[in-house]
């Protein structure tokens, strides 16, 4: 069958979608929209992305959100190549809402899926170097020289001995067409891209200067905090704020969508009110339910048989024909994001226009999102993108938006509203939970012959379109949302695999014979993506099995792997690149190393893990790091990408999990859902595969194969198989 | 009314005494420099120096510092260490979705008052209570340890990125 990735399925939902955006929003789009750019006289603004001023300043309005990714620099750099123009001259902006901004790959504003730097190189390249070319033009013609006498070099126009800045020729490239089919700059001549150099936003974020979302402070602006149900399902039934209104600096209560907002003068006072506050809930079809509860019914789904999503050969005549056989059944809990910035947004909604400000993956759906619930055209409304505390996945989704600006139409002031931490841990949106179970088979070679492969759980993409659809075509009826919703939702269930659910459980290795199977059980827990989605788990399963069959072949872990990478030359790259760590690292005693590889977002990975295991804590001391994501950008922001991978995945790890008992979740806050502290952290060494292939995603790509790794390490420090997440739980029970 | 000094200057306000330090700084005196990542004590987000010692100002309540001196992220750049460590914080890119480093430089530069020379573990025992959802850590440490080195009196200072870069910021 078709498969549909994250990015494709975006992407085809939305065209899908476009019918209907005809449809509902056809009166908005009968004009183009401005572009978010505020022009003084003599500025020079050629397209969506640079503004270019008569004092000799240069802005860059990047399409992309900055959640430390490191995208402001990264994107600057490609334009800044092309123009040849220091990175560091540019002052970058964060892009408001606008078409023009729009991912190329997958034809709306979204920050995503590893995508930033691959879609939107050739596209910021083009630009920067079809811009130097119109500045050399018109240069050309106010010195009255010919084209051929002058160059550039660093936002200069060289002549001779004299150097003219570009600044210098505004006036006159504003009247000259933009030159066409100018050949993008040669890589051999590259000066910025490949070279690591300190991020942009450095002195901002060293000095608490970078504005957050929460951040923002308008005049008679108020504080929000909402009490939501505890059981995902449930709504309010009924209410009672006298006390919370007594609360010193409460202003007002209001019933939204979700739950009661208390409204105050300033934060504190609001999230003392939200205590003061007595709400009763309706009854919710997971009042009950249990981690446990939901796991049986994932373990009954996988024995019922899912549907099939992806097969060759005879896996089942493999499988009967195989020497040895390795079967084992894999457990990934509910994992929260938890950004270190809880979500938070400022939404004013007026009689006819409105304003949000938001640190948000996709500013155009914040956009749609307020048009919708304020009864605005999305013309009406302004968007302030601010940088994002973290987002992980998790600020794709904007309920948060919603919110404030139901309770900003209610009161009619400027509302920030702000999540607690206990209200991020349980208010959803949240890494599905999976059982998995993959069989496999070794020849007489030991070779793998059957690979059968299968996963349970909730479908990402139902509930992306229950969220996404609301933002992003803001004049489609409710009632229509939820009939794409619900088609959507049946669809998954009987007859269409959501490929983010299993990618990642098959497709690194040769596999003579393979099925892929998915068995899809809802419980009404909202999901999301969460960095690097399907594959935090499904590498998880693939590279513990892995190791298991070397072991049942004979062979070297590491050798067998490129035993079965014959076909995948980026994969085998950097395998054999950590195997010089594999066999070449020194270990104190007590130590041991364990090895995954994963390929994800069209970047390749390999990990070697350094662990021990003392009175049952695992701890990681060193992790060696192979990367292949094509051309480097900026090295140090690709270090810096797969060190916070390792760090992120290794949080999920060891300690990750969010456990549901009688329907209401049970972690609330740091204490009982801990992150990885700096006496935890391992060294971490990364090595950049030499590539002048297009350039690949790294924001997730280093995160699956860490938590493997690591348990294929404790593996051999113990003995024990752990295959269940978290480890520290699953080697305290095994 | 509760006095306490902020950043050199006292100030006075009128929150409830209970309001913890960290809503009566950012919403009661706009500077948002200190972030709110828990509410709890245990991230480090909120830290702040009262008296020169770093505290989690989450669970501080202002009646704790009346009379006290509160130094904030602000204020801390015309302070001892503080500029070392964000000049190295600059130069090795430190920071990623930088939420939590406003925390993490107070937690710092506390560290660096008392003790001017510290190891890999010192380092770690002082900044464990700053959580970093990005993973900065190997960085933080490294940071700490060349800005202590700079630090020292018979240190060679090296070219200053963070003072060009932070001219340019105040220009633009």
């Amino acid at each position: 069958m078709s498969q549909l990735s994250r990015r494709s399925f975006l992407r085809h939902s939305a065209l899908a979608g476009g019918g209907l955006l005809v449809a509902f929003t056809l009166p908005g789009c009968s004009a183009p929209p401005r572009l978010p750019i505020a022009r003084e006289q003599g500025d020079f603004v050629p397209n969506a992305f640079l503004q270019f001023a008569s004092d000799g300043s240069v802005r860059f309005f990047c399409p992309r959100d900055e959640m430390g990714q490191g995208v402001t620099t990264g994107l600057t750099t490609i334009v800044a190549e092309g123009l040849d123009m220091a990175p560091q001259r540019f002052t970058v902006e964060l892009a408001g809402a606008h078409p023009d901004y729009a991912n190329p790959g997958m034809g709306f504003q979204v920050t995503g899926g590893s995508t930033s730097v691959k879609e939107h190189f050739t596209q910021l390249m083009t630009v920067g170097c079809e811009l130097r070319a119109l500045f050399l033009a018109a240069a050309a013609k106010d010195l009255g020289v010919a084209e051929s006498a002058l160059t550039t070099e660093d936002g200069m126009i060289v002549h001779g001995e004299a150097r003219h800045p570009y600044g210098q020729f505004l006036t006159t490239a504003a009247t000259l067409p933009l030159p066409e089919a100018v050949p993008l700059k040669d890589p051999a001549t590259y000066r910025w891209i490949g070279t690591a150099f300190p991020r942009l936003d450095g002195p901002q974020k060293a000095t608490g200067t970078a504005v957050y979302g929460i951040d923002i402070d308008v005049p008679g602006m108020e504080y929000a905090v909402v009490v939501r149900p505890p059981v995902f399902g449930a709504t309010v039934a009924s209410f009672d704020d006298s006390a919370a209104r007594a609360v010193p600096g409460v202003r007002t209560v209001v019933e939204i969508a979700t739950g009661v907002a208390v409204v105050a003068e300033h934060f504190w006072q609001a999230k003392k009110g939200a205590e003061a506050l007595t709400v009763r809930w309706s009854a919710s079809p997971l009042d009950g339910a249990s981690t446990a509860s939901l796991r049986a019914d994932y373990a009954e789904a996988l024995a019922m048989g899912g549907k099939e999503a992806e097969s060759t050969g005879d896996v089942v005549k493999a499988l009967a024909a195989a020497e040895k056989t390795v079967e084992l059944e894999f457990w990934a809990p509910f994992l929260a994001h938890a950004p270190m910035e809880p979500m938070s947004a400022v939404v004013h909604v007026r009689e006819n226009d409105a304003e949000v400000w938001a640190g948000t993956q996709g500013p155009g759906a914040a956009g749609g999102l307020v048009a919708r619930h304020a009864g605005l055209d999305p013309a009406q409304v302004t968007v302030h993108q601010t940088y994002l505390g973290g987002a992980f996945g998790r600020r794709g989704t904007l309920t948060h938006v919603a919110e404030a600006t139901q309770i900003s139409k209610a009161t009619g002031t400027p509302v920030k509203l702000l999540w607690t931490r206990e209200d991020d841990l349980r208010g959803g949106l949240y890494r599905p939970a999976s059982l998995m179970r993959i069989r496999a088979g070794l020849d007489k070679s030991g070779q793998i012959s059957a690979w059968d492969a299968e996963r349970a759980g909730a479908n990402i993409t139902p509930e992306t379109l229950r969220n996404s659809l609301p933002a992003l075509l803001p004049g489609m009826p409710e009632g229509i949302v939820d009939w794409v919703v619900g088609v959507a939702d049946k669809a998954h269930r009987g007859w269409i695999v959501d490929h983010s659910s299993i990618e990642g459980l098959y497709e690194d290795y040769s596999l003579p014979n393979f099925a892929v199977r998915h068995a899809t059980k809802e419980h009404g827990i909202p999901v999301t993506f969460w960095r690097s989605v399907g594959h935090s788990y499904t590498a998880f399963a693939k590279e513990v099995t892995m190791d298991a069959l070397a072991e049942a072949a004979n062979a070297d872990p590491v050798a067998f792997r490129l035993a079965h990478l014959k076909d995948n030359p980026r994969m085998a790259g950097v395998v054999a690149k950590a195997q010089e760590a594999w066999n070449g690292w020194t270990l104190a005693p007590g130590r041991h190393l364990g090895f995954a590889a994963h390929h994800s977002f069209a970047t390749s990975v390999a990990q070697v893990a350094e662990v021990s295991v003392d009175d049952g804590a695992i701890r990681v001391h060193r992790v060696f790091c192979a990367v292949d994501c094509g051309l480097a950008i900026n090295p140090d922001i690709i270090r810096a990408q797969m060190e916070g991978a390792v760090m992120y995945g290794l949080t999920a790890a060891l300690h990750g999990k969010l456990e549901l008992e009688n329907g209401a979740v049970k972690q609330s806050n740091f204490h009982d859902y801990p992150i990885l502290r700096i006496d935890e952290a391992p060294k971490v060494e990364v090595v950049i595969m030499e590539s002048q292939e297009a350039p690949t995603g790294v924001g997730e790509p280093g995160l699956p194969p860490i938590a493997p790794a690591v348990a294929n390490a404790v593996y051999r420090a113990t003995g024990k198989r752990l295959t269940e997440l978290p480890l520290n739980d699953a080697l305290r029970l095994a | 009314m509760l006095r306490f000094t902020l950043n050199g200057k006292t100030v006075e306000t009128d929150l409830a005494p209970d309001t913890p330090l960290l809503w009566a700084v950012r919403d009661g005196f706009k500077l948002k420099g200190s972030k709110f990542g828990c509410g709890a004590g245990l991230c480090g987000a909120c830290t702040m120096h009262v008296d020169g010692v770093a505290q989690k100002t989450c669970v501080l309540p202002l009646a704790a510092v009346a009379g006290r001196a509160v130094t904030t992220i602000e204020g801390v750049t015309a302070t001892g260490a503080a500029e070392a460590l964000q000049a190295a914080w600059v130069a090795q890119s430190v920071s990623q979705c930088g939420y939590c480093q406003s925390g993490q430089i107070m937690a710092a530069s506390a560290l660096l008052a008392q003790n001017p020379n510290p190891t890999e573990a010192d380092v770690e025992a002082a900044m464990a209570g700053n959580i970093c959802r990005c993973g900065c850590y190997p960085r933080i440490k490294s940071a700490v340890l060349a800005a202590a080195a700079t630090l020292a009196p018979d240190a060679v200072v090296q070219g200053t990125p963070f003072k060009d870069a932070m001219a340019r910021e105040a220009s633009a």
